[in-house]
């Protein structure tokens, strides 16, 4: 078989980089594979895109060595929009590659730098539009679209121009749970129906590894591991099983020293499906409710919400209604779809918006008889953007420009900062500059300037996105300490399984208004999308159960 | 504590609504007045008014002129997007309104007249009437360069322009992109360093603005990765790569455009005519020329109705 694209020996320096991204990739991409491109932060996930279709190293610049090749073109030679036809690549951030203002135009364009003549324009416009269901969208302007509507158009303009390869950087990193579902099947669609080749670069693998016919795994600018899904479980489950989806850690739980064999010959379930169809043939054992530590009992009231009315407009508003109590030693999880509110609701929580009507306090006091700086003492908000938060040099300079703020005296000053330090392990990058930190870090170090005072709230925005597995674990637990030490910490996330693994408590919003407000084992319990894996395997005969450390393998009853 | 559980469909009647209206915006765009013509045909219109604008002196031609445009960006809907243009036309018209009298010296009929010992300040009828003209003018010109950008859409304007040069069209594309998105970014810089206990909105102005400085360098940092990513994302998408094709499925070339492009290109050539034959010119020193007079010219009705007649075409094609 005639492979479709190819890299020999590449190897990859950005600009002033002090290592290189890419370190002698050698791949060849056959016709109509899907490969699953996984690693953490700072991997050469992208990079490895990037080089495919020609932006490395004809954008970025750099040290290239090596040779990357689609269909017949050498990418030493040939620029990206000589590739364009032939490869697509769809970006992580959907917002930073728009380039005209409504959805059609922006899916021709592309067809017109290509020359395509202008009814055919219309007809590939079209075809498209229906294949991702944006046809009533047509007209819209993408400044009015959500992050997930956004990111199918940017999949429906690089799909009309029928590239042979389909490059997809993290494309679900910002959607709801609903929205990527919707996502992944139009890519899956697109995969079955023409026979692209799909490389998808993504963390969340319990979404994705199933799609896969091929996964690579990457660390440190090195392909590790380039194999059949069957054969990377296999390789996962000896030391590395956050890269697997929680179905095959709960199933490689049972299976213990025997799990790579069974990986290995496709006995590890990848789906809820697979692990289901599996559940049925394991007669002698049976998963069971493991018994956990009782969560410590809510405490004071940190903030208040009275029926709360938030938006943009006093006869628009975007939820109405809402009253909701957050108490010390609470981690609650606030979900829903894209632009349900759920950012515009946290922003009232420090005063950054005024409500609509209703009111809102902190620590007894209403929050519109403070400022936003004064609030800041009792709520930390850590938004979407962690870039948003550097104005210092180093991170060292980051900790203490926020402790000067709260004009606290030396002492106090050394103590906060040395305790965020240890919370956040950040020891080792006290003098680097947090811009040219990887992601994860990057958040670490935000969270660290906003949350370095010791206040009792907590708040972050969609810390997770485009974290990779091992960070979010870290952050999990970081997260559980601070409430355990009585804060109370509010999470904004579409990560269902990061947020089941750490929240006690889930509200849910939608429509206008709280829909669902409760214990996390309850709220995500019999949820169709806002559910993890390990519940919609068990939820019939372990209601409640949300992740795999809550569940042991025991005797089966005769 | 309990689960509280309610379904969608007992959302309150005036959420729904909301997100009713919400979703209504995002039917076909609005098309008023010169938005959403042919590129070729309103680029030639406007740029007949931005010519008018800059070569027109008499200062009643000139304030029609401008009267002129304010009336078309009010038809067309879009005054309220020019006023920032408006400002800043307003805020430089002013100065040089105020400046010019005070020194110039050519006019005869002297209004006032102040000996400060090493300079003596003589202000005249024509020193006034120049620099409110000039104002005027400059206004003008100003509002023309709003007028482009509402009868061109930024799309337009990048179709338009990568027929000549990708390089003009990549630069404009950013461009265009660069004050909304910098707005956005300023806000929410902001509000991160607000809520990290950073007071930027107390104390007198020169505080304000200290407590501020330190967001430059980071909305600059942004704005730059992000005009990164837009060309990136462009270049993959085959920008260019080569002569592109225009899709014109959506706006066929009507009869108002070429009443636009007919118009501008009239406009052009009877402002030529006046400028070779110097009829547009008017004298402001010593003595104010006749500004009436000027008003009956050929070059100035023929300029009138070439940009007339196709704005009202153009407007009631709108309403039909």
């Amino acid at each position: 078989m005639t492979s479709i694209a190819r890299l020999d020996r590449v190897t990859y320096t950005y600009p002033g980089a002090p290592r290189p991204a890419l370190r002698g990739v050698s791949l060849a991409i056959e016709p109509a594979e899907v490969i699953l491109v996984l690693g953490g932060s700072g991997s050469g996930k992208s990079t490895l895109l990037r080089a495919l279709n020609g932006l490395v190293p004809h954008f970025h610049g750099g040290t290239f060595a090596g040779r990357v090749t689609v269909d017949e073109f050498d990418t030493r030679t040939a620029r990206p929009h000589d590739l364009a036809h032939r490869v697509g690549l769809v970006f992580q951030d959907p917002e930073n590659q728009a380039v005209m203002t409504t959805v059609e135009r922006e899916i021709a364009f592309g067809l017109e730098n290509l020359g395509v003549e202008s009814r055919a324009i219309t007809r590939l416009v079209e075809e498209a539009l229906i294949s991702l269901g944006l046809s009533r969208l047509r007209h819209a302007p993408l400044a009015e679209l959500s992050g997930g509507e956004l990111q199918k158009v940017a999949l429906a303009a690089v799909i009309a121009v029928q590239p042979h390869l389909l490059l997809l950087d993290e494309p679900t990193s910002q959607l709801d749970p609903v929205s990527s579902e919707e996502l992944l099947a139009a890519i899956r669609r697109l995969s079955e129906d023409t026979g692209a080749t799909i490389v998808l670069a993504e963390h969340r693998v319990e979404r994705c590894l199933h799609l896969a016919t091929r996964v690579l795994f990457m660390e440190d600018g090195v392909v590790v591991v380039d194999a059949p899904p069957q054969e990377f479980a296999s390789w996962a489950v000896t030391g590395h099983r956050e890269l697997l989806p929680p179905v095959a850690r709960l199933f490689a739980r049972r299976l213990n020293g025997q799990a790579a064999a069974h990986a290995e010959s496709g006995r590890l379930p990848m789906t809820v499906k697979d692990a289901r169809h599996m559940l049925d043939l394991v007669e002698d054992r049976s998963p069971q409710r493991h018994a956990v530590a009782s969560e410590a009992v809510p405490g004071d009231v940190v903030l208040e919400t009275r029926r709360l009315a938030v938006g943009y407009a006093k006869d628009d508003a975007l939820l109405e209604d809402v009253g909701l109590r957050l108490r010390r030693g609470e981690l609650v999880a606030l979900m829903g779809e894209n632009g349900a509110g759920k950012s515009t609701l946290v922003k009232h929580f420090n005063g950054l918006l005024a409500p609509l009507r209703g009111t809102v306090h902190l620590l007894g006091r209403d929050v519109a008889d403070l400022s936003v700086a004064e609030a800041a003492r009792s709520c930390a908000l850590l938004g979407q953007n962690p870039n948003d938060y550097f104005v210092r040099e180093s991170v060292a300079d980051e900790i203490d420009y926020t402790l000067a703020q709260l004009e606290l005296d030396g002492r106090r000053r050394n103590e906060l900062a040395g305790r965020i330090v240890e919370e956040l392990d950040l020891a080792g990058l006290l003098e680097r500059d947090p811009r040219a930190l990887s992601g994860g870090e990057r958040t670490r170090v935000a969270l660290a300037a906003v949350a370095c005072g010791d206040p009792a709230l907590v708040v972050l925005d969609e810390p997770t996105r485009g974290m990779d597995p091992t960070h979010k674990l870290e952050l999990a637990a970081t997260l559980r300490r601070w409430t355990a030490d009585g804060r109370c910490v509010v999470v904004v996330t579409h990560d269902v399984e990061f947020a089941a693994r750490c929240a006690n408590r889930v509200v849910v919003l939608g429509d206008g208004g709280v829909l669902a407000d409760g214990p996390a084992a309850e709220v995500l319990n019999g949820s169709l999308f806002f559910s993890t894996q390990v519940n919609r395997l068990l939820r019939h005969a372990l209601p409640g159960i949300l992740h795999e450390d809550e569940v042991e393998w025991g005797m089966s009853p005769q | 504590m309990s689960a509280v559980v309610t379904q969608a469909t007992l959302a309150s009647e005036p959420a729904r609504a909301t997100r009713g209206r919400r979703r209504g915006l995002r039917g076909a765009p609005v098309t008023r007045g010169l938005a959403h013509r042919q590129p070729a045909a309103a680029a030639t219109y406007v740029a007949a008014v931005a010519f008018a604008a800059l070569v027109v002196a008499n200062p009643v031609q000139v304030a029609i002129l401008l009267a002129f445009v304010v009336a078309v960006l009010a038809l067309s809907g879009r005054l309220r997007e020019s006023l920032p243009y408006v400002r800043i036309a307003l805020a430089v018209g002013l100065f040089l309104a105020i400046l010019n009298p005070l020194f110039s010296r050519g006019g005869l009929d002297v209004l006032w007249e102040a000996d400060l010992g090493i300079v003596t300040i003589t202000m005249t009828l024509q020193g006034i009437v120049y620099g409110v003209t000039t104002a005027l003018r400059l206004t003008a010109v100003i509002l023309a360069f709003a007028l482009f950008n509402v009868a061109l859409d930024p799309d337009d304007q990048l179709g338009l322009l990568s027929r000549f040069s990708f390089r003009s069209g990549l630069v404009l594309s950013l461009a265009s992109r660069l004050f909304p998105v910098l707005s956005n970014d300023a806000g929410r810089i902001a509000d991160a360093q607000r809520s990290r206990g950073v007071e930027l909105d107390r104390g007198t102005r020169r505080e304000r603005a200290a407590a501020r400085v330190p967001l430059l360098s980071v909305l600059l940092t942004r704005s730059l990765e992000r005009a990164v990513d837009v060309a990136a994302a462009m270049e993959a998408r085959g920008y260019g790569g080569g002569r592109r094709s225009r899709w014109l499925h959506r706006r066929p070339w009507r009869a108002v455009d070429t009443a636009l492009a007919g118009g501008g290109a009239i406009a052009a050539v009877a402002l030529l005519g006046g400028l070779l034959t110097d009829a547009v010119a008017y004298d402001f020193y010593p003595l104010l020329d006749d500004p009436w007079t000027q008003l009956l010219d050929l070059w100035w009705l023929a300029l009138l109705g070439a940009l007339v007649v196709p704005a009202a075409l153009t407007l009631r094609w709108d309403r039909r």
